[in-house]
């Protein structure tokens, strides 16, 4: 059974404004699955539709194998959400927090109490477990968030954008923190991103949204597989772009030419052999070139294949030159 | 870091809708009060300015009252006090806070009743309001008022403005989920406002005259008036309390008709 299925999703607002546009997904039981694309993509729409906090326009789902339409409470029931702004209640406790929503799940109160104890135990807050989270900082808020979407022991877990305004430290410590929920207790997670090293560490499988569509989807190797070759990044004055696109398009070995703000991307069969042969063309022009750069394909480059431009804000992948 | 642990968690299936529901009122209901107790500053402004203007009115006017013939001034003036204590503007701004926050969307996500959500905060603001009554109407008494109809009342006086209470904090509610925003929930109490006003609040009905008195004539507040004021000045009149309580019955319907109509259209 899929943990998720969904086929024609579309929302719509009024204005003819298309946030969805016809997606269908399926993400299998017990992987993590990402959505990578820029802000304003559609990402947090379909997590907001999948999780029963919006009605699509049109198309059907199934979550944790229960209908969309019909069985939302059900769905819910099943499902723990972490959004993207971190929705909690700043005038309680982390602990009141938590055995609240373990409540509102039916737990038993002495049930909640025992399960609120063990989730901040494990995301690190019992020191602060008797402080109003309007105390907390932006980590710790994450870290109750996640605790809170985990209180009572979900099949599937959405995350939306969850590293999304974390310092390094605390990214890489909630990545290994779901890594284990996943491989561990087998939790399905469903988490969209704009961080490219995001999807491409954490996820089985990514889809490429864009525009409210997927544009691309697989596993992270078989995206990069698909942009065979190398990259080779160029920068050159923006007076001479058009000149050294026109010099590069006509060079053998030279799939793809796709210009940048500062400089040409080239998708091409062996990086590290047409250095060369690049920068003794735009030389022969009178193309004075500033630097140049050979590396393999990154989940960057699959997104700029399939839409054109580059993923804004992308925190730059770790290891991707040469 | 997180371990692998087992949660005896209620399956779908399990689920008792109605046990479940009287359950997160109740929990969202206590939540609410827990709010109120730890923000003080949206309760004290609703018990002050009543009260100030209880002994406002009473010094200034008393002596002009009772020349006038209006016996017992204190007790005419009692009903406004507790309409204002009671009416006060905090109603939905907690619900707007947990909007603008996103925790409403966390409360959202949880298998519990999406009325409850509304009916927990309700139950909580019911109880505020009545607090605040019994202490407007504790400290008259404690200050000189003769109340007519004794301890018993009192007490159906709280209660009758206490469900008017509730009754008006439907609007409250029902432009807190309609628009999310707490500006918009306090200005457009003052739409509002006339109902409170065009009334007999600060004189007897054959004071007024003129499209005041036309206006008071047809605001169900009048009645309310009268009925609360029936039991701190005249005595037990069915007649008058029924009539009070017809008006509450009447502003609840229409506004909480709102606000559960903001609460659907808010999680459609």
């Amino acid at each position: 059974m899929h943990a998720i299925e969904a086929r024609g999703l579309r929302k719509e607002y009024p204005g003819a404004v298309v946030a969805v546009d016809g997606i269908d997904l399926d993400v299998e039981e017990g992987e993590i699955f990402a959505f990578l694309g820029p802000n304003g993509a559609g990402k947090t729409t379909i997590v907001r539709i999948l999780t029963t906090l919006l009605r699509p326009t049109a198309g059907t789902a199934t979550v944790a194998g229960f209908d969309l339409y019909r069985e939302q409470r059900e769905i819910r029931q099943s499902i723990g959400v972490a959004l993207q702004e971190a929705g909690l209640d700043a005038i309680a406790t982390g602990r009141e927090l938590l055995e609240l929503q373990a409540k509102l799940f039916g737990l038993p109160s002495s049930t909640a109490r025992r399960r609120a104890g063990e989730l901040l135990e494990l995301v690190g807050l019992v020191d602060a477990a008797e402080r109003q989270i309007k105390t907390y900082s932006g980590g710790m808020k994450r870290r109750l968030d996640l605790a809170s979407a985990l209180v009572h022991g979900p099949r599937l877990l959405f995350l939306d954008e969850p590293t999304e305004g974390l310092d390094p430290a605390s990214r890489h410590s909630l990545w290994q923190e779901v890594s284990r929920l996943n491989s561990v207790l087998g939790v399905t997670v469903f988490l969209t991103t704009h961080y490219l090293e995001e999807a491409d560490r954490l996820a089985d499988r990514v889809a490429i949204i864009d525009r409210g569509r997927i544009v691309s989807e697989g596993t992270p190797s078989a995206l990069k597989a698909s942009v065979s070759g190398d990259i080779v990044t160029i920068s050159v004055g923006r007076e001479h772009l058009d000149e050294a696109h026109t010099v590069l398009a006509r060079l053998a070995g030279v799939a793809e030419v796709r210009p940048e703000l500062e400089g040409l991307t080239l998708f091409v069969d062996d990086g590290s052999g047409i250095v060369a042969n690049v920068i003794r063309a735009l030389d022969s022009s009178g193309v004075s070139v500033g630097s140049v750069a050979v590396s393999r394909p990154t989940l960057d480059e699959v997104f700029l294949r399939a839409t054109g431009s580059r993923l804004e804000g992308a925190a730059p992948e770790e290891g991707g030159g040469e | 870091m997180i371990e692998a642990t087992e949660v005896a968690t209620a399956s779908p299936a399990a689920w008792n809708p109605w046990r479940q529901a009287a359950r997160a009122t109740v929990l969202l209901g206590a939540r609410e009060a827990r709010m109120a107790l730890r923000t003080p500053a949206y309760l004290i402004p609703n018990l002050l300015v009543p009260i100030f203007f209880y002994f406002i009115m009473v010094g200034s006017l008393e002596e002009f009252a009772n020349q006038s013939g209006l016996a017992n001034w204190k007790a005419f003036q009692l009903p406004m006090a507790i309409m204002f204590a009671v009416q006060g503007g905090s109603a939905g701004l907690n619900m707007v806070a947990d909007i603008e926050s996103g925790y409403f969307d966390k409360l959202l996500l949880t298998p519990a009743n999406r009325l409850s959500l509304l009916l927990g905060a309700m139950g909580a603001d019911f109880l505020r309001i009545m607090v605040q009554a019994a202490i407007v109407v504790f400290v008259a008494l404690a200050t000189g008022l003769h109340f007519e109809t004794g301890a018993p009342g009192v007490v159906l006086l709280i209660l009758i403005s206490s469900l008017f209470g509730l009754a008006y904090s439907g609007i409250g509610f029902a432009i807190a989920l309609k628009t999310g925003n707490a500006q918009a929930t306090q200005s457009m109490w003052f739409l509002f406002m006339p109902l409170l006003f065009l009334t007999t609040m600060f004189a007897p009905k054959e004071a007024l005259s003129g499209w005041l008195s036309t206006a008071a004539t047809f605001n169900p507040m009048t009645y309310l008036l009268q009925g609360m004021r029936s039991l701190s000045m005249e005595g037990w009149d069915a007649g008058d309390i029924g009539v009070a309580l017809l008006a509450v019955a009447g502003l609840g319907s229409f506004s909480l008709s709102l606000a559960f109509l903001a609460l659907k259209t808010r999680i459609r």
